[in-house]
């Protein structure tokens, strides 16, 4: 016992300095790993945050979006060049979010232009975002139903995701003060499910 | 014996010229190298309403004699880069191309080190204590081989 030596022979500060450096990498790269499948687990399912929000009483506000004009209208610039949804700030805002390809789209359209041929005077602006589409097939689409309310273009799913919508078409009431009041997850078929809100939003100064 | 083998040869090459990408092109091709954008997978296995309607344009560029990066092009247009099913190979999509090539080139780097830093281990470590009884018997064992 007493020839023992007092510390390990095999022990090695290099090898040591070296095994530590080793599980340092290991760790970082473990950890990025894991964060990595975190945040994507984490955006993988849709939020409801505006639902939560409408649900609570509460007016959401609206995603800032800027998108390509497709069909002016209500002052909007010309197609083809930009608007932004806060430009509208200050009128009431029917949004809709639609697709030449979507057939419960083809049964709201003429119950959003009659919506918008009724409000249109009363500062009230109904305003297409065309999702997902061909855009020659919604220029189809919008001469098809003579639809008179102007409608943005988002080829990519940029304002589907930012106005937490799951499909087309998707219906929201803004505000004046830019505000969401009310969202409609499928078609809006009768023009009951929008006079109601509309008026109740109209009447607030 | 050679000449016929090379007029075959070089007819097959003119008819192969004559035909050109743009003619044997087909919709399965682009649709491949595109995504659905919504239903987030490849537009070849792709049957959505939206799907229908991207190979349907497909179709039409064909016929009006658009090659194959064109059609990209003209669908990147329509439905942003998201469209494309693989990143592009520039700017910052290429972290997507080289991240995982470094990663097994890393790999194999790594192997001979670790090999070499175990066998070293191997070679370092002292030997194992033998126990008295054992001991006892290795030297009669080798006592009795050496008679």
């Amino acid at each position: 016992m007493a020839d023992e030596p007092a510390t390990d022979p095999g022990a090695d500060p290099a090898a040591d300095r070296r095994r530590l450096i080793g599980l340092v990498v290991g760790a970082v790269v473990t950890a990025l790993i894991v964060v990595l499948l975190v945040v994507g687990l984490l955006n993988r399912g849709a939020s409801t945050a505006i639902d939560d929000a409408l649900d609570a009483g509460s007016r959401p506000p609206a995603p800032d979006l800027q998108l390509p004009v497709l069909v002016s209208g209500a002052g909007l610039p010309p197609a083809g060049q930009e608007a932004a949804l806060a430009d509208l700030r200050g009128k009431v805002v029917v949004l809709n979010l639609w697709a030449s390809w979507c057939e419960p789209c083809r049964e709201e359209a003429p119950v959003l232009e009659s919506v918008w041929q009724r409000y249109r005077a009363k500062d009230v602006v109904v305003l297409g975002i065309d999702i997902q589409d061909l855009s020659d097939d919604a220029r189809t689409f919008i001469r098809e139903y003579g639809l008179t309310y102007p409608s943005l273009r988002d080829g990519s799913d940029g304002s589907k995701a930012a106005l937490e919508a799951t499909g087309v078409p998707e219906t929201f009431v803004i505000d004046r003060e830019g505000r969401i009041a009310l969202h409609i997850a499928g078609p809006v078929s009768r023009t009951e499910q929008l006079t109601g809100p509309l008026d109740e939003v109209l009447t607030e100064t | 014996m050679r000449r016929p083998l090379l007029a075959m040869v070089a007819v097959l090459l003119a008819a192969l010229a004559l035909a050109g990408p743009a003619a044997s092109l087909t919709v399965v091709e682009v649709a491949r190298e595109v995504r659905c954008p919504t239903c987030n997978t490849p537009l070849d296995v792709s049957d959505s309403p939206a799907a229908q309607r991207m190979k349907v344009f497909i179709a039409e560029r064909i016929a009006e004699g658009d090659d194959k990066q064109q059609i990209i092009d003209a669908l990147v247009d329509e439905f942003g880069r998201g469209v494309l099913a693989t990143p592009p190979k520039e700017g910052f999509d290429l972290v997507a191309w080289i991240v995982p090539i470094v990663l097994v080139l890393a790999g194999l780097a790594a192997i001979p080190l670790v090999t070499r830093a175990w066998a070293r281990r191997g070679r370092d470590a002292p030997a194992p204590e033998i126990a008295p009884e054992d001991a006892a018997r290795l030297d009669e064992e080798l006592r009795r081989r050496g008679d």
